[in-house]
């Protein structure tokens, strides 16, 4: 994990603790930040006119990594807990055709919004965030609760989960998209930037995943989330309770994907039903490049952010560069390769 | 069975394997629930549902499996379900200061005369007898009456026991009641106050250390009649 400064203080000089530099260099996440920074800089070497290097390139590929990042970052904290959800792209499609459909409803008369009308515009919108993280947390608690309670473990309920979120979508939907949503969730939300330059869900990305990394690394909460993928039994002997701390990181994974969802609609001014039944494998890539351990008690936001830039830029560059960006996806499989390896590696070699 | 333990002794238990007396120290830390039973603390009795009842009344417990978090770093380990929060806001949010429980922890482990190279290290780095020091030494940093031990050096080579017994004859001098389950019978007659044997989940003899030796002991857990 990249660690900041704070944390470095050691008032007895006897005692060794390593710097900051000396603990970021046995992270996985370090050395993933290293090769995005040379991917990066070889893109932007190799571009013509150094394209790559332009700075409304780095916020389109940002905004294309805003929705994924949340994703990745709800999973490193299930991961560090020893728990898994693959339902995440199913909770996220869920949650945009309620929130689509709440909106379009809500907003005017069918007539009107067909037209692109919308009298109510604000409360249907308001209305529709609501629905979004709802039926978002929702879904993670029920996750939650049937792993807790019955016992099973997450692979399993969210294996089903997933079939049911999406099979749900598709009664609701009859499986085409939801029509007729306002633009103005475009021009006001998505591709509204600030200073004429930074995307609005960039912004609410980073907010959130600040946060939670100040939750993972700062906080009673994070220490007992990898307590738990960590030794569950001496979690739970320290007086810890573990089901209902995996219930809580479910309902939290359940509302990055409800937020995912909001921007996700904003972005496209439609839902995507089937855009997004790659994402769990996505998000769980993203974390483990990121140095987030699959065997729990470990995990790292700061990396969850690299791993999910490295196949943005990676996508972008080849493009720029009119390579094929197919490639893009061996290459990848390539990284999570590697980043298993050095973390099973550093694993055998700490005990 | 039936036995009481005292502040600022050692009491044993010493049997064969499958005595029950794991069974027994796992009822008294809260672990499991007793089918029949009376449990008194203090002169009152008390029910323990989890080892966090049991927490609150100050009885902690060194398990025979290390119930240490191995990617967790010793400080959080020290204090897990019971950090330091931070002060002010964010102290109310849950964060912590992780620099006052590193601090605490350097001074528990140097009450037992251990120095680590590094407290924010995860615990996995460290050697056996390291771990188990740190258990130890978190059972005695929140243990406010007993400490309850399983076996704490069987894992452990013979200069890493020496500084768990260390740990536990510091403990009985803080007024705390140790209770040990051991094997290590030699060591048990040298640290003890007090030796209970069990057999088949009974306490069939309470022996005083100064007054037996070895021999007596198993005599006593194998249920040899009478003394030779």
């Amino acid at each position: 994990m990249a660690t900041p400064a704070a944390d470095a203080p050691d008032r007895a000089p006897a005692i060794t603790e390593p710097g900051v530099l000396g603990r970021a260099a046995r992270t996985t996440a370090f050395w993933m930040f290293l090769s995005l920074l040379v991917l990066v800089g070889a893109f932007g070497t190799l571009s013509t006119n150094h394209v790559f290097f332009n700075l409304s390139n780095f916020f389109t590929m940002a905004l294309n990594a805003s929705e994924l990042v949340l994703l990745a970052v709800g999973m490193s904290f299930l991961l560090g807990a020893g728990q898994l959800d693959l339902s995440v792209g199913s909770n996220l499609t869920l949650a945009s055709v309620l929130a689509a459909r709440t909106i379009t409803a809500l907003a005017g008369t069918p007539d009107q919004v067909a037209a692109g009308d919308y009298p109510n515009l604000l409360p249907a919108i308001a209305a529709g965030v609501v629905v979004a993280l709802v039926s978002g947390g929702f879904f993670g608690l029920v996750n939650g609760l049937l792993i807790t309670r019955l016992k099973l473990t997450s692979f399993l309920v969210t294996l089903a989960m997933t079939g049911i979120g999406l099979g749900t979508t598709l009664v609701i939907t009859h499986g085409a998209n939801v029509p007729y949503l306002p633009r103005a969730l475009q021009s006001g939300f998505a591709v509204n930037k600030v200073g004429g330059l930074v995307p609005l869900p960039v912004i609410l990305s980073l907010v959130i995943v600040v946060v939670l990394w100040f939750v993972l690394a700062r906080t009673r909460f994070g220490i007992h989330t990898l307590a738990i993928g960590s030794a569950p039994a001496a979690a739970s002997r320290a007086g810890i309770d573990t089901d209902r701390h995996v219930v809580q990181l479910f309902v939290l994974m359940g509302l990055l994907a409800g937020v995912a969802a909001i921007i996700d609609i904003s972005r496209f001014a439609t839902t995507n039903i089937g855009g997004h039944q790659t994402d769990n494998l996505q998000a769980i890539a993203a974390a483990v490049i990121g140095g987030t351990s699959l065997f729990g008690g470990v995990a790292s936001v700061a990396g969850a952010i690299v791993g999910t830039l490295i196949p943005v830029v990676l996508g972008t560059g080849l493009v720029i560069l009119r390579i094929d960006s197919f490639y893009q996806l061996i290459v990848v499989g390539v990284i999570i390769i590697v980043a298993v390896y050095v973390d099973q590696r550093n694993r055998r070699r700490g005990v | 069975m039936s036995l009481s333990i005292h502040r600022g002794e050692v009491t044993a238990i010493v049997g064969d394997n499958g005595a029950g007396k794991s069974t027994f120290l796992k009822v008294l830390s809260g672990e499991h629930m007793p089918d029949a039973g009376e449990l008194y603390f203090g002169g009152t009795p008390i029910t323990l549902r989890s080892t966090h009842d049991a927490q609150e009344q100050g009885v902690e417990t060194v398990y025979q499996d290390l119930a240490l978090a191995p990617d967790l770093s010793v400080s959080d380990n020290v204090f897990l379900g019971r950090e330091i929060a931070s002060n002010g806001i964010a102290g109310r949010f849950g964060a912590i200061d992780r620099l006052a429980m590193r601090e605490a922890t350097q001074g528990v482990l140097a009450d037992l005369g251990i120095r680590l190279k590094s407290y924010a290290a995860p615990t996995r780095s460290l050697s056996g007898g390291e771990r188990q020091a740190v258990a130890v030494a978190r059972a005695m940093k929140w243990a406010r009456h007993a400490v309850l031990m399983d076996e704490p050096t069987a894992a452990l080579g013979a200069r890493q026991r020496e500084m768990v017994y260390a740990a536990i004859r510091s403990a009985a001098r803080r007024d705390l009641a140790v209770l040990l389950i051991s094997h290590d019978l030699p060591q048990v007659l040298e640290l003890a106050d007090a030796i209970i044997v069990m057999r088949h989940g009974r306490n069939v003899a309470r022996m005083a250390p100064g007054e037996v030796t070895v021999r007596d002991i198993i005599d006593a857990m194998l249920g040899e009649k009478g003394p030779r």
